[in-house]
């Protein structure tokens, strides 16, 4: 049995505005096992990316814990923190957030560099793995203005699993590319999964989600619902796709 | 326009810390070109109300007693046309020692009796006793009004003389307006009683002095020419001119005021780059708002205008509270003013001067502001959403990732500072303005951190311990002999009174001969070298610039008629005597002035020795007023000191009178023997120039230290300024960039060095300029102001230069620690 990678207990994350307190996620307990892909859903301002970025230590939760890998990360300082999603963390934007000054080469570099030592193998490897999301030679050296938008989030994605994360987080991946360029891109994270990588990624996207092993859905803050599937391509897809949206449709997608 | 202002307070509520920022920077340059220009005019009205009030002559010469003829006064008359010419009687003392509170000071004076200082000015009171506490003084003077402004004289204090190892005791009975003489660089005129004139007359030089009102353009040189010519007789006189007092008087605190508008120019650079800086980074951060706001129905020219109003309102707070600064300092410059003048000032400040300044200061931000957010014109909405084409790069990749080194820190800050080598043009501007202004004040400040030594060595004059000037006849030689043989001294040297000569078609030059210039300390040709034979000399760095001279050019030196020639071998750098000194060897010196004995002793001593103590020492070895001997002075009433008396009078008698240099007597009485020498009327006088300097320079010292530590400390706060604006907004530009760098697991740290590191490479640059600039400034400076060869520090400079730029990345990196305050969620989703 998958040994658990993250946990929270009673996770609360509030936002003040105007002297008005939102609470965005209550007393959430939640569990995550290493080497499964978590797919978090929920209608909009349910709170996913609020969980997201107070999972992966990218936000301080109001109150709770948050415990990776048996250590309690909530009580960490920003650069604590920063030291912690270097080791342990990737992530996977729906806005991409390349540097737009950087070419390719440069952008999953600057990920690479904080963590590893510069070296041909490592970057050998960073070639490998853009080459291997099918982004060739004539690709390293361009701006991310130059690049698709399918491109420019495999670059993203590249970039993400450089340093050999613990834990891949992803906020909506596919939500600004086209059909083909989405399809494209899961597939790469759905490759990565099956070597072993685990997964968090936030969606409201049915055929993204579809790719998870673990639905979480989140209503007022809280998870309401847990389905579980198997790995995306042992199972038939239109039961997968059933099953799915059966259980989203209960949870009144 | 009232939705424009309105935007503009909205920008202003947003930007706050940017905005104070910018009003402060406003607020330096205000006040300071402010004190400026409310100033520059008082300091020269200040001494011609003064100078006027004193109802001063305008011109005065002053030539020894035994050298002037009367022919001299006919030649102002008849050659030159003056009428009312006023002629009179003083005594000179050149460094004359005054003891103050234990401490023996030198000044050079000049005394006059009270009622012949009516031919020169009115003595108007300033400050004096009352009538009742005067009538109990037996002995008293009145200052000129520097020693009561500038050096802090009360009405009351003792006034001890110390001359040839006499003290005269006085009591200051208060303080006068003079015209001249009123400059520690220069002299000071003392009035005295006449019977106390009379006292002192026997110890100082008794001179004449004609006091006129000349005609513009007056040369006194010519005229001192002219009576050479005529009598056939050479004298050393002194020219006393209204222009020159002024300019002496003045020189440092015009110095001073341009020097604080040299500042104030940086810091207002500064101000009009961080404006134009802020609000390009501005528009390029707020692209998205303007495009909406143009979709809105906004002109261009409206959302323009809202930039400007922001900057417009914080420089002109800055500016107006600057303004209303520079004048509230109007009774502090107006105090500052009379301690540096050392005179009253009674003239008005032109405080309506700051109101050009507020709005020159304001008016050009506005200009330069205007000219900036122009440049929202170029994007119209569609762009404007796209946030511009400058955020999408299409540059050569410069300083690829792929081959960098082992800090990615380094390499990625490395990699901003090229990619915003336009803003880092401005800030190397600032840095370059800034780090230059800092150097010359560091190069200052350090020459001066321990008082006048740093200006003693400009003087171009060796400084000894002390000077004894030998009476006529006595063999300066022997006595310099036996002087070596004390256990106090260490080292002597011999040289011939200070002896001025005539240069054709230049200015005359005082001369400095030594037997040998082996031991110099302070006299250090910077090119060429020492003479060494009697057809050789040395010039000072001024005579070379002023009249085209170099090494191995021929003078002609003129003495008495007499006209010699002289090869140049070296340069000297020197402030003193106008800096026109000439420096030859002792033959040399004779060759023009054949009757010439050497008649001074520069005495070094040991370290630790005591120098009041040695001097009481040789003042009672050899310091024998002669006249006073001659008159007979009070002996004792046994029959050897009677007899001791007159041998006394006797050997005064046949030294000054028939030149013999050295006699030994011994009487016989009874069965005793009373024996006696000329020994005890060796010396004519005793002076210290270390006195002289301390009182000459210490001031200058003080002021020039206080002053470049305060523009050392106002620079380094603009510089700080700056770097935290600078640093500040590069967060609030970057802020999606930074979030995605913290995303990726960079610390705070990691990117506040960053930014940190991306302004160094702009900073080293704009460092090793200023250093150059400030190399080439410093000596500009104190050569043109006076003649001096500065020689930079290396040590400072190079320290200075690693304080700067440690400076620049530590307030840069304090600067960016906003980057602290923001979560990485908060910067990418901004």
């Amino acid at each position: 049995m998958a040994s658990s990678i993250l946990k929270t207990e009673k996770l609360c994350k509030s936002f003040s505005n105007g002297g008005i307190q939102q609470h965005v996620i209550k007393n959430l307990d939640l569990e995550i096992k290493e080497g499964d892909f978590t797919v978090i859903m929920g209608s909009s301002g349910s709170g996913k990316s609020t969980l997201l970025y107070a999972l992966s230590g990218m936000d301080k939760p109001s109150m709770g814990k948050v415990i990776f890998d048996g250590t309690e990360i909530q009580d960490k300082n920003n650069d604590e923190l920063a030291v912690f999603r270097r080791g342990n963390c990737g992530f996977v934007f729906q806005s991409i957030y390349l540097l737009e000054n950087q070419t390719v080469l440069d952008n999953v570099l600057t990920g690479a560099l904080i963590v590893q030592k510069n070296s041909p193998e490592l970057i050998n490897r960073v070639k490998e793995l853009l080459k291997k999301t099918g982004l060739d030679e004539e690709a390293w050296n361009k701006y991310p203005s130059q690049l698709s938008g399918g491109e420019a989030q495999r670059v993203g994605i590249v970039r993400a699993v450089i340093n050999d994360p613990r834990i891949l987080f992803a906020d909506e991946p596919t939500g600004q590319l086209n059909s083909a360029s989405g399809r494209d891109v899961l597939d790469i994270f759905t490759e990565i999964h099956q070597n072993g990588q685990s997964i968090v990624m936030v969606t409201h996207d049915l055929k993204t989600a579809l790719r998870g092993t673990r639905v979480l859905y989140l209503r007022d803050g809280g998870v309401v619902g847990d389905h579980r599937m198997q790995n995306y391509g042992e199972d038939d897809l239109r039961e997968r796709r059933n099953s799915l949206t059966s259980f989203l449709e209960d949870m009144g997608w | 326009m009232g939705k424009i202002f309105r935007l503009s307070l909205f920008n202003l509520r947003k930007n706050r810390k940017e905005a104070v920022a910018i009003a402060f920077l406003t607020l330096v340059s205000t006040v300071m070109l402010g004190i400026f220009a409310i100033n520059v005019s008082k300091v020269s009205n200040a001494f011609d109300e003064s100078f006027e009030q004193s109802g001063s002559v305008d011109t005065m010469i002053m030539i020894p007693e035994s050298d002037y003829r009367g022919v001299y006064q006919d030649i102002l008359e008849k050659e030159y046309g003056f009428e009312d010419i006023r002629r009179g009687n003083m005594l000179y003392g050149m460094a004359s020692g005054v003891l103050r509170d234990g401490e023996k000071i030198a000044y050079n004076l000049v005394f006059i009796a009270k009622e012949e200082n009516q031919k020169i000015d009115d003595g108007k009171i300033i400050e004096a006793l009352t009538e009742e506490q005067l009538g109990t003084l037996e002995h008293w003077v009145l200052l000129p009004s520097y020693f009561r402004y500038n050096l802090g004289y009360e009405a009351g204090e003792d006034f001890t003389l110390v001359v040839g190892g006499k003290q005269y005791p006085f009591t200051v009975a208060g303080f006068y307006n003079t015209g001249f003489s009123n400059d520690s660089g220069m002299l000071f005129k003392i009035l005295v009683s006449a019977e106390d004139y009379r006292l002192l007359t026997p110890s100082y030089t008794a001179s004449v002095f004609l006091a006129y009102n000349a005609d513009d353009g007056f040369d006194y040189r010519e005229y001192f020419k002219k009576c050479m010519d005529e009598s056939g007789d050479s004298f050393e006189g002194f020219g006393f001119l209204r222009e020159d007092e002024k300019l002496n008087e003045t020189r440092f605190l015009n110095m001073f005021l341009y020097l604080s508008i040299a500042l104030s120019l940086i810091t207002f650079v500064a101000s009009i780059f961080m404006v134009r800086n802020k609000i390009r980074s501005d528009i390029e951060d707020q692209m998205e708002k303007i495009g909406v706001l143009e979709a809105l129905g906004y002109k261009g020219k409206e959302i323009s205008l809202s930039y400007v109003f922001e900057y417009v309102i914080s420089s002109g707070i800055g500016g107006v509270a600057g303004g209303i600064l520079a004048i509230m300092t109007t009774p502090f410059m107006n105090n500052g003013i009379s301690v540096m003048l050392g005179r009253e000032v009674l003239s008005s400040a032109k405080l309506y001067m700051a109101v050009p300044v507020v709005a020159g200061v304001i008016g050009l931000i506005l200009l330069f502001a205007l000219a900036k957010a122009a440049m929202v014109k170029r994007f119209p909405p569609v762009v404007a959403f796209r946030k511009g084409i400058r955020t999408h790069s299409f540059k050569r990749n410069i300083l690829p990732l792929e081959k960098a080194g082992k800090s990615i820190n380094r390499r990625l800050g490395i990699k901003d500072s090229i990619r915003n080598i336009r803003t880092g043009a401005g800030v190397g501007l600032c840095i370059f303005l800034a780090g230059t202004a800092l150097l010359f004040c560091m190069f200052t400040f350090v020459m001066f951190f321990h008082g006048s030594d740093g200006l003693v060595r400009l003087m171009g004059l060796e400084i000894s311990d002390d000077i004894i000037t030998v009476n006529d006849g006595v063999d300066a030689y022997a006595l310099s002999e036996e002087l070596r043989s004390f256990p106090e001294v260490s080292m002597t040297r011999v040289t011939y009174a200070y002896t001025i000569f005539r240069i054709d078609g230049q200015k005359e030059g005082t001369a400095f001969a030594y037997d040998s210039f082996s031991d110099m300390e302070y006299i250090i040709p910077m090119e060429g070298r020492y003479p060494e034979h009697d057809n050789e000399l040395m010039i000072t760095l001024r005579r070379s610039r002023d009249y085209g001279l170099d090494i191995s050019d021929t003078i002609a030196l003129d003495h008495k008629g007499v006209k010699v020639n002289y090869i140049i071998t070296g340069i000297v750098g020197s402030m003193s005597n106008n800096q026109m000194n000439l420096y030859m060897t002792s033959d040399g010196f004779r060759r023009a002035n054949g009757g010439a004995a050497a008649s001074m002793v520069e005495i070094y001593l040991e370290d630790g020795v005591d120098r009041e103590q040695f001097e009481q020492k040789l003042s009672s070895v050899y310091g024998r007023s002669m006249d006073a001997a001659m008159d007979g002075d009070p002996a004792g009433g046994t029959p050897e000191e009677r007899i001791q008396a007159v041998a006394a009078e006797k050997i005064a008698v046949l030294m000054s009178t028939y030149g013999v240099s050295g006699i030994d007597y011994a009487v016989r009485v009874g069965d005793r023997l009373i024996t006696g020498n000329s020994r005890q009327f060796v010396m004519k006088d005793l002076q210290s120039y270390q006195d002289l300097i301390k009182s000459q320079l210490d001031p200058i010292s003080d002021i020039t230290r206080f002053f470049t530590g305060i523009g050392v400390a106002a620079i380094g706060i603009v510089v700080a300024v700056i770097l935290g604006i600078i640093a500040s907004s590069n967060v609030k530009k970057r802020r999606k960039e930074l979030g995605i760098m913290k995303s990726l697991g960079y610390s705070s740290k990691d990117l506040m060095t960053q930014i940190a590191i991306s302004i160094m490479p702009v900073t080293v640059i704009s460092v090793i300029l200023a250093s150059v600039a400030a190399i080439l400034f410093n000596k500009v400076f104190w050569f043109q102001l006076f003649g001096a060869d500065i020689r930079t520090s290396i040590p400072v400079l190079i320290l200075t230069d690693i304080a700067l730029i440690a400076f620049t990345f530590i307030m840069t990196y304090i600067g960016a620690g906003r980057i602290r305050k923001i979560s990485v969620n908060e910067l990418m989703t901004e």
